[in-house]
């Protein structure tokens, strides 16, 4: 057990190894071996992250809390992994991988840069994730947040640094607000542990501290929300995701607004999950999410920024699951995070698919490509059903899961306005669909090819996992009831 | 009016102004300078909480390390306000609006 737990120091050092050996190396060395060295690292923390889920359980171990400086010593932590933990980890693993496979094609030059980038988000990720004071989870979410901004400009078009800006002001107000809480909620406690905030804030009847304490939690909602790019804050998310690389793009819509903004607001709810404002505030931004993403998806012409629009609206399904409070509502929403990272990393493989083979992402200039590119039509599909909840795939089960979490906390209006707020996912893929892959073949679209080597096969591996995971989801169910986790 | 109420109102009318700063104007170097304004106006909240608690240390450490943050923000920021006036030889933040939808 000892042996494995130092695997999760080794997932906050090896980003950090990689990134040395990547600037000490030499140029041509670098260019060569370096994504696949990122690849590795991406592997290996999935692994990992599974086999210590499974042992954790196993042997009833609830969290593990370590120091990174000196392994063993349990006197200082400022480290620890739970389970939601790892199980993040193992989507952030995932979504790194497909970033790597995708750039193994899109990108030819800046290798170097994409790689340093790259493992100072994962290392910021893993860093947020395993964070035990709020101290901390600022420093990681900076990390995160400034490696995003450099990365969407890293290429320097015109539209790549006119995303990036509107990301980076958007975003620091944002980080004005976050910043706020912390310091009303320090103000009052003297400290920023996780342990000691949530007993000291809540028990006082003064209602001065209580109004301090009800702002500090409106001020940090709000600005965990603008990294989540929930309604009323998504005005940056579009345009960051639609400019950047689709390398990068699937890395900030599939794990990055999910690690810095819907991880950020867990933490809230555990600190401050007591507070009845807190669940309403959750349900409005949740279900006001839900309903105007879709709608915005559904007028776009950009694939790119439909699958950025149809992320604003799976975060509010992510923050509805969160509303209900209770463990099943946090499973829900971990299980959509999973269900989410995996069918829009694989519409992002088909969006630099389309982009390598094609050259333009416009739907309106696309059309019939079923024919011409067959593995990516079917991915899109498939992707396309487990985004709208058709069983038997693993959108499907997730979603289940919210709705249930709704249902069984009392909430019955949100969870019905949850299932209706599915049917408008249906209406902007379906027109994505219908014009991108069916249809007449669309004008100088005759010699069109699959896709080549890792994207194709990143969309197959993707889709074998969408399927995968929802005809296992059962299983995962009953072992995780056995586990006695729901 | 003691000097902690002085230093809080002092804090949040120097957000307020950065905000109003990035309101305001059109050009990308002032919107950098409002934007740093205001996190910068955040530190003051920080001095007045730890006066307040009386774990200063704790406060001092954070402050640091948010100018710290802070000064990478900026650095990434006028980075690409550079880039952008390549682009367009002025520094109107109107010229973005490739984006829309």
């Amino acid at each position: 057990m000892n042996m494995l737990n130092l695997t999760v120091h080794a997932m906050l050092a090896l980003p950090l190894v990689v990134l040395a050996a990547n600037n000490l190396l030499a140029k041509q060395t670098a260019r060569k071996i370096a994504l696949y060295v990122c690849a590795a690292v991406a592997f290996f923390q999935i692994a990992s992250s599974v086999t210590l889920f499974v042992m954790y359980t196993r042997y009833g171990i609830t969290h593990y809390d370590f120091n990174i400086f000196d392994p063993g010593q349990v006197s200082a932590d400022y480290f620890s992994v739970n389970r939601l933990d790892l199980f993040l980890m193992v989507c952030i693993g995932i979504v790194v991988f497909v970033s790597v496979m995708l750039a193994l094609e899109t990108i030819k030059d800046h290798k170097r840069s994409y790689v340093n980038l790259l493992m100072c988000l994962l290392l910021g990720m893993n860093g947020m994730v395993m964070a035990t004071d709020l101290f901390s989870l600022y420093v990681f979410l900076e990390i995160v947040g400034i490696t995003s901004f450099v990365m969407i400009a890293m290429f320097r078009s015109k539209v790549g640094l006119e995303g990036s800006f509107k990301y980076l002001v958007v975003s620091s107000l944002g980080i004005v607000l976050l910043l706020s809480g912390l310091a009303l909620i320090f103000m009052q406690t003297g400290t920023l542990d996780f342990k000691a905030i949530g007993e000291s804030l809540l028990d006082t009847q003064d209602s001065s501290r209580r109004a301090l304490t009800y702002s500090a939690v409106v001020l940090m909602i709000s600005g965990f929300a603008v990294k989540a790019g929930a309604v009323p804050f998504h005005s940056w998310l579009p345009d960051a995701h639609q400019s950047a690389d689709t390398a990068v793009s699937v890395l900030l819509s599939g794990i990055v607004i999910k690690i810095a903004g819907i991880y950020g607001l867990i933490v809230v709810l555990d600190l401050f999950g007591s507070l009845e404002a807190v669940r309403i505030i959750y349900q409005v931004i949740g279900l006001v999410s839900t309903i105007t993403g879709a709608v915005l998806a559904a007028r776009q012409h950009h694939f790119k920024r439909i699958a950025a629009y149809s992320s604003v609206s799976q975060m509010g399904y992510i923050i509805l699951a969160l509303s209900s409070g209770t463990t099943l509502g946090v499973v829900g929403a971990a299980a959509h995070i999973f269900s989410h990272a995996i069918f829009k990393s694989t519409l992002f493989s088909n969006a630099a698919a389309i982009h390598e083979e094609v050259g333009v992402l416009d739907v309106t200039k696309l059309g019939g490509l079923e024919k011409k590119m067959p593995i990516t039509a079917f991915s899109s599909v498939i992707a396309f059903l487990s985004t709208a909840g058709v069983p038997p795939f693993c959108g499907f089960w997730s979603k289940l899961l919210i709705v249930i979490a709704l249902w069984k906390s009392g909430d019955t209006v949100w969870a019905g306005a949850a299932l209706a707020a599915s049917i408008f996912t249906a209406v902007y893929f379906l027109r994505l669909q219908r014009k991108v892959f069916f249809g007449k073949l669309a004008d100088g679209m005759q010699d069109v090819r699959e896709a080549k080597n890792s994207i194709g096969f990143i969309e197959a591996a993707l889709t074998a996992v969408t399927v995968g995971a929802g005809l296992l989801f059962p299983f995962a169910l009953q072992y995780l009831q056995t586990a006695g986790i729901i | 009016m003691n000097m902690e109420f002085a230093f809080l109102l002092a804090g949040v009318l120097l957000i307020l102004a950065g905000c109003f700063c990035l309101i305001r104007t059109y050009h990308l170097l002032k919107i950098i300078i409002g934007m740093e304004l205001s996190m910068k106006a955040v530190t003051l909240l920080f001095v007045i909480a730890g006066r307040i608690n009386g774990n200063m240390e704790l406060s001092q450490a954070f402050i640091i390390t948010i100018i710290v943050i802070e000064v990478v923000i900026t650095l990434v920021a006028s980075g690409v306000a550079l880039d952008l006036y390549k682009k367009y030889g002025n520094l109107d933040v109107r010229n973005l609006r490739n984006l829309r939808g």
